[in-house]
């Protein structure tokens, strides 16, 4: 057997179903007798709900019927947060549009549309507040009235940066604003739910990261014991965050299946994914910077707002956004001076809820252009400023100002090598000389460090209600010899029941064909927090090889046995348990040992047998930290404000890769989504709330000719910190995509004194920022 | 009576099909024929791309009712058609899928691709591929797997 453990880039054991078009998703399920449902939905961003009025027939469920279930509440200790509380359907009030008002059940989701036709909602309307400033105003319309205004936290970073930045000689202020954006999973949120009398249980089938915390949330929701819920994850249409929180939606269709005694199945449409699920990344903020001559960054001052919607999402809370920004906006730089203010805001959108890198993306981007904006106030290239300002790899460990510890790594390498791949000063060649299109040429530069493997001590000091422990998993051997692996993570698109599967063949010797992964199962699985925050490689990697190894130490014995040698000279290898003098045995022989033939063990043997369930967290579990660096090179269309991207490299390191093409794989996509960040991706509201991008016609989704050939260099330095030296990396590549392009895009504006700082960069914000530069140069002129 | 006849990886149908009744669900619910992926219903993202008569069409946005007396064929009936299978080991080998929503609209595009243009470049094969959307693979797994296909058969 050739090396297929970890660092081989074998082809994904879940592929083949798919490509039959095998895929097990929750929309493929059908059951006897089953209903489905359609929601009633605000029409209005804000308003009172003065009265319901029923269909005659039909099976139509309101906030009266569901008056058992508690609202969706959300703790997290920090200062200055208060919990918010969301009814399964909405009751007093409306609070966005698209918010769910009532549920319709009928055998189709046709016939489910025309009953939700025939319910009548009478509202009053109320004044919506949208945006920031309209929220924060003391006349301010309140969303929630037992509040005394529309903040739901204040976070604050403080500290006495103010001489330093005072007695600083050159001084930077940037606004910066990221529209909100849809994840968009080409699979909606899906889920079926039925009670099965024979276990006593709630079977819910849901497109769902993960699973074990879901359900918590219905033990929360239905008042029903954990051990009377099985929550089943089969494949899922993609995640990036959407399908890691609990929603009224699912909570409610649990609720119908149990009353009804009957399988309820619900799958979200587009339209009600762009309208109600409208709910990332809207950050906005602004930036003082206060550096040398040089551009040394001295002191760094931010002060930011997230525009969280109507809700604070469970379990992490609207607040998880600004915790997470103020933590990182320093990135990979030696910022020894620096203070952030937040506040996070209600307003009458959907609830904003962490999508791929929560809010790193928007941290970056502020970060990001403010570095360039250095720059250009120094007379230096973007690249100069940032290698001044890069920690070292002679100083890693790093303690950051925010108190994360960079483990390893080396942040300037990372950019020589992607500028080198670029050949700048081609570029800059290219730049200078006039073109027949036209077109403006720009080279942007982002560059970040990401936070992986965020375990207990991370959230532990945030006092989230479920925060991620030992990871566990089990392993077991068949009796014929093959592996059982079962996680409590679930895989959906990451390419885990390989990777994983890798991790065992890394530690028993056997061939990733025979190593069988179960996940995304409550009922066969080891308790785990889920997938999301890029730590499911690092920790259910770690615990799968502990697992393997304990089964390892179980298998020896009977190894020993078998070839008549010592335990301790057993090895394994090809698949096969290894002996002295080249004696082998198959697993399949240690498999009919103890299971089948149990009359010929060994006085002595472990009857705890050969299934184990084995945990990891990294004795230091502050994390491991992946890095990067984008380049972009862009040509801009003065007249139509168009961006084509003609070149884009990305020097990736998420410490050892399990499998380099599926790593490769995570950095492409994830940066085709930032690309739609940087570019496309905008949620638009009208003036009272009403959103206009509601089909994939209006919501941009960047398609094959949007994405360019995107150039990866990777390199691995091995976290100290981990098993394996594994770093995260699902969420990376979405990072720095907006503030690589907007850095590109403005290097080729610059002539024009054109200087964005809005994502994404649609024609329509090109286009007037050109207009208002050349107004601003034709007022300035005499 | 049947409100349609129409065939479908084959076999003849004949089904009741109120007017609003689309051919996704007709092949989704009907015929529990579920590698016909539903992404917006509004046309826009390919995962539903079936063929009809040989030509991609996208069967959120057809009614069932005008495809009476037509040759359907979704996935699961190109499972031995040889295009298909070189496509499908081929994407494999480049990663052209991860979490394989859009994977079943993406493989019968792909095939029109492959049997319609076997001259396709990489640039031209983006623009036949632009009305399938990917959410997760940044498509350049995808591009080099069709490509990789023309090439082979090219010779």
């Amino acid at each position: 057997m050739s090396h297929k453990g970890i660092g081989a880039s074998i082809p994904r054991k879940e592929d083949e179903r798919f490509l039959k078009g095998r895929g097990e998703y929750v929309g493929d399920l059908f059951r006897p007798g089953l209903l489905e449902v359609a929601f009633v939905r605000s029409p209005h961003a804000h308003a009172r709900i003065l009265g319901i009025t029923r269909p005659i027939k039909g099976i139509v469920y309101t906030a009266a019927d569901l008056a058992a279930v508690p609202p969706i509440r959300a703790q997290i200790n920090l200062p200055g947060y208060r919990a918010t509380e969301q009814p399964i359907l909405a009751d007093r009030k409306v609070l966005f549009v698209g918010q769910s008002v009532a549920m319709c059940l009928a055998k189709s989701r046709a016939l489910a549309e025309d009953l939700s036709e025939e319910v009548g909602v009478d509202y009053e309307e109320l004044p919506p507040v949208l945006d920031v400033a309209d929220a924060l105003r003391p006349d301010a319309p309140r969303l929630h009235e037992d509040r005394p205004d529309n903040l739901l936290s204040v976070l604050n970073a403080e500290a006495p940066i103010d001489a330093i930045a005072a007695a600083a000689p050159v001084h930077v202020t940037r606004h910066y604003t990221n529209a909100r954006q849809a994840m968009a999973p080409l699979e909606g949120r899906a889920i079926l739910a039925e009670w099965n009398d024979r276990a006593d249980q709630l079977v819910v089938h849901v497109g769902h990261q993960n699973p074990h915390v879901f359900r918590a949330a219905l033990a929360i929701a239905l008042n029903l014991e954990e051990r009377r819920i099985r929550i089943i994850a089969p494949d899922i249409g993609g995640g990036f965050g959407y399908k890691a929180p609990a929603y009224p939606e699912e909570i409610a269709v649990c609720w119908a299946a149990m009353k009804l005694h009957r399988p309820v199945r619900w799958i979200e449409d587009r339209f009600e994914h762009l309208t109600a699920g409208a709910s990332a990344r809207e950050i906005s903020g602004t930036v003082h910077a206060h550096a040398d001559a040089e551009g040394r960054i001295l002191a760094l001052d931010v002060d930011f707002a997230v525009n969280i919607g109507a809700y604070s999402f469970w379990p992490h809370t609207g607040a998880f956004e600004a915790v997470q920004a103020i933590g990182i906006i320093p990135g990979p730089y030696r910022i020894r001076h620096y203070r952030a203010r937040s506040k996070t805001v209600l307003t009458n959108k959907p609830p904003q809820t962490p999508y791929r890198a929560v809010a790193r993306p928007a941290a970056c981007f502020m970060m990001e252009l403010t570095i360039d904006a250095v720059a250009r106030a120094v007379g230096k290239e973007p690249h100069e400023v940032r290698a001044l300002n890069l920690v070292s790899a002679a100083e890693m460990p790093y303690a950051s100002i925010t108190g994360k510890l960079y483990d390893s790594g080396d942040y300037p390498a990372s950019l020589r090598s992607a500028l080198s791949a670029i050949d700048l000063p081609a570029w800059r060649l290219k730049q200078a000389a006039p073109r027949a299109d036209g077109r403006a040429i720009g080279v942007g530069i982002a560059m970040y460090t990401e936070h992986t493997g965020i375990s207990t001590n991370t959230f532990g000091t945030m006092g989230i209600a479920l925060m991620p422990g030992y990871e566990q998993a089990n392993a077991r051997l068949t009796p014929d010899g093959d592996i059982e692996v079962a996680m409590g993570v679930q895989n959906h698109g990451q390419g885990m029941e390989t990777t994983m599967a890798q991790v065992a063949s890394e530690v028993l010797g056997i061939d990733p064909g025979r190593v069988r992964l179960l996940h995304g199962d409550t009922g066969l699985t080891p308790y785990s927090t889920g997938t999301y925050a890029s730590r499911a490689m690092v920790m259910n990697g770690g615990a799968v090889a502990a697992a393997c190894e304990r089964l390892a130490e179980r298998m020896r014995p009977l190894a020993a046995h078998l070839m008549q040698c010592a335990a301790h000279e057993v090895g394994f290898s090809g698949g096969r348990a290894t002996g002295p003098g080249g004696a082998t045995v198959g697993f399949g022989e240690i498999g009919r040992l103890w299971y089948k033939t149990p009359n010929e063990l060994p006085p002595g043997v472990d009857p705890a047998g050969l299934d184990v369930t084995a945990g990891y967290r990294p004795e230091d579990d502050r994390g491991a930290f992946s890095y990067s660096t984008h380049v972009a090179v862009v040509a801009v269309d003065r007249d139509f404000g168009s961006v084509e991207i003609l070149d884009y490299v990305v020097a990736d390191d998420c410490g050892t890769r399990v499998n380099p093409m599926i790593v490769d794989g995570q950095v492409l996509g994830g940066t085709a989504q930032g690309i739609g960040t940087a570019l496309y991706e905008e949620c638009l509201f009208d003036a009272s709330g009403q959103p206009k991008s509601v089909t994939l016609a209006d919501y941009i989704l960047p398609g094959p000719t949007e994405i360019p050939a995107i150039r990866l260099l990777p390199t691995e330095t091995p976290s100290p910190k981990t098993r394996f030296g594994i770093k995260g990396v699902g969420e990376g590549g979405a990072i720095a995509p907006a503030p690589a392009l907007l850095n590109a895009i403005n290097d080729a504006l610059r002539a024009d004194g054109v200087e964005l700082g809005a994502a994404p960069a649609t024609p329509d914000r090109i286009l007037a920022a050109i207009e208002i530069a050349r107004g601003a140069r034709a007022g300035a002129a005499p | 009576m049947p409100d349609i006849r129409l065939s479908v990886n084959g076999e003849a149908i004949e089904e009741s099909a109120e007017a609003r009744l689309t051919l996704a669900d007709l092949l989704r619910e009907r015929l529990h024929l579920t590698a016909t992926h539903l992404g917006c219903e509004q046309g826009v993202c390919g995962a539903c791309t079936v063929l009809v008569d040989g030509v991609p069409v996208r069967s959120c946005i057809r009614f069932a009712a005008a495809c009476d007396g037509q040759a359907v064929q979704s996935l699961e009936g190109l499972e031995h058609d040889p295009v298909m299978e070189a496509l499908r080991a081929a994407f494999t080998r480049h990663h052209a899928l991860q979490c394989g929503y859009c994977t079943p609209g993406m493989l019968i595009m792909a095939r029109d691709v492959v049997l319609r243009l076997p001259d396709a470049d990489p640039a031209r094969i983006r623009l036949e591929m632009s009305g399938n959307l990917c959410r997760c693979t940044g498509y350049l797994g995808i591009i080099e797997a069709i490509h990789a296909v023309i090439l082979a058969r090219r010779g």
